[in-house]
């Protein structure tokens, strides 16, 4: 079966800054996606603990090649400085590439 | 002395020895942990229960007698998110983003601390006017509100006086601010008013009002008996919370711990004060000094993370859940009990006297 390329977007962040994420994501007319609560340790320390609102989130979108580096443009720009963020993107093969 | 006795009383109650044990767990590494399905229900049945009462009790005295400290606290609220503004901001030298969400955290209402307050109460077996719980549903939302407002002026006002060092007559950008600023501050309003502990607190309250009395007698083992033994069970959530932060203390620094001791004992007093020349019962105006003096900590985040993104969550989080929450519970509700009980033992009010007395 054929795979066509498209490119995977995977966010990991905490969980208030996700509404900001979809919203951004609705701005470049992407309404798909997945998302599960994680925990972790990083540059703000350990994340997924405590209180409700400090958990952290990991979004994937898959969306393709033409729409990404606006999508991340933005996102960096309106949240890198404010948020505990990290973002990175990776080649994954579909079957049905109408849908996204 | 009273005040002492009261503390010393006050500490050995489950909710502060529970409190305080979460605190040691989290210490010593503990993996004790409440599910998180537990932790999440808490606050709603807390709020549920506190509605219910507040309906009931507002079905046998009426909304008329309620207005007037509804106005008198959000005016206070109000007064009291600015004062603290100033301080932060002159005084400790905060940025401007952070001076405004401390404030707000600081002027709006916690709901915990109400909850053990009314328990507190109950212990001692003094009652308090029911449409306190209207009042913390309609204070919630209102210091940040201002905050919020008052921070979007103060950006839009700064890129104004960018742009015009530029001399640019482009003014497009500008009024694309103010538009986002309008739209963002409509969003928290909505997001503050829907928001699920408004929701349930308002919803119980109507509930509370139409069953009364005789419709709450079948319910009542579980909003009534069981209320003291849940916030316990909260407590120990609380407690390891506040443990698992006692480091971060050390990052928010002297002028914030000093402040976010200070500035609820200061507000809760005169809280006690004016309820009292308002009218409120002994109990009732403990709370509603409790109601000025309480700091956000599950709403403040949420609401301000969004609003004012800039702002330093762990500052905020971390006085008002692991410095002031827990001195409002030990030592501060005592303190306004005491001066509650001082000025409603005699029959006139002699402010100025009893603020001297109540410092002594």
């Amino acid at each position: 079966m054929k795979l066509y390329n498209v490119k995977l977007l995977t966010i990991t962040c905490e969980i208030l800054a996700q509404k900001n994420i979809i919203e951004i994501l609705k701005n470049h007319e992407i309404t798909g996606y997945t998302s599960y609560e994680v925990e972790g340790n990083g540059a703000r320390g350990l994340r997924g603990q405590g209180l409700q609102t400090e958990k952290n989130v990991k979004v994937e979108v898959i969306m393709r090649e033409e729409k990404l580096s606006d999508v991340i443009e933005e996102i960096s720009q309106t949240l890198f400085a404010d948020f505990a963020i990290v973002l990175y993107v990776s080649d994954v093969g579909v079957l049905r590439t109408e849908k996204f | 002395m009273d005040i002492l006795q009261l503390i010393q009383s006050n500490l050995l109650t489950p909710i502060i020895l529970f409190f305080l044990f979460g605190i040691i767990a989290a210490r010593i590494k503990s993996d004790l942990k409440i599910p998180e399905a537990i932790s999440e229900f808490l606050p709603i049945y807390l709020l549920a229960a506190i509605g219910l009462h507040g309906g009931i009790e507002m079905r046998n005295t009426g909304f008329e007698n309620m207005l007037i400290p509804m106005l008198v606290a959000i005016g206070l609220s109000l007064l009291f998110t600015l004062n603290h503004y100033q301080i932060l901001r002159r005084l400790g030298k905060f940025n401007i983003f952070d001076s405004y969400a401390l404030a707000s955290t600081y002027g709006a209402v916690g709901a915990v601390t109400f909850s053990v307050g009314l328990s507190f109460l109950k212990n001692q077996g003094v009652s308090s006017e029911g449409y306190l719980a209207a009042i913390l549903a309609v204070l919630e939302p209102v210091a940040f509100i201002m905050a919020i407002f008052l921070t979007n002026v103060a950006v839009s006002k700064q890129i104004r006086a960018k742009k015009q060092s530029f001399t640019n007559d482009d003014t497009s950008d500008i009024e694309m601010g103010i538009q986002g600023t309008k739209t963002k501050l409509s969003q928290v309003l909505h997001e503050s008013i829907t928001g699920k502990a408004i929701v349930i607190l308002l919803g119980s309250i109507v509930i509370g009002y139409i069953i009364g009395e005789s419709g709450f007698d079948s319910i009542s083992i579980v909003f009534d008996e069981m209320f003291t033994g849940a916030i316990v069970i909260f407590m120990i959530e609380m407690g390891i919370i506040a443990g698992q932060r006692l480091d971060d203390i050390k990052k928010v620094g002297i002028f914030l711990t000093a402040f976010a001791i200070i500035m609820p004992t200061f507000n809760g007093i005169i809280g006690v004060l004016v309820a009292t020349a308002m009218g409120l019962s002994l109990g009732g105006a403990v709370m509603f000094g409790l109601l000025l003096a309480s700091a956000s900590f599950i709403a403040a985040p949420a609401v301000l993370r969004h609003a004012i993104p800039q702002a330093n969550p762990s500052l905020y989080i971390t006085s008002a859940l692991g410095i002031t929450f827990p001195y409002n519970i030990i030592v501060l509700l005592p303190i306004m009990f005491a001066i509650s009980t001082l000025v409603h033992s005699e029959g006139s009010i002699d402010l100025f006297n009893y603020i001297i007395k109540g410092l002594i």
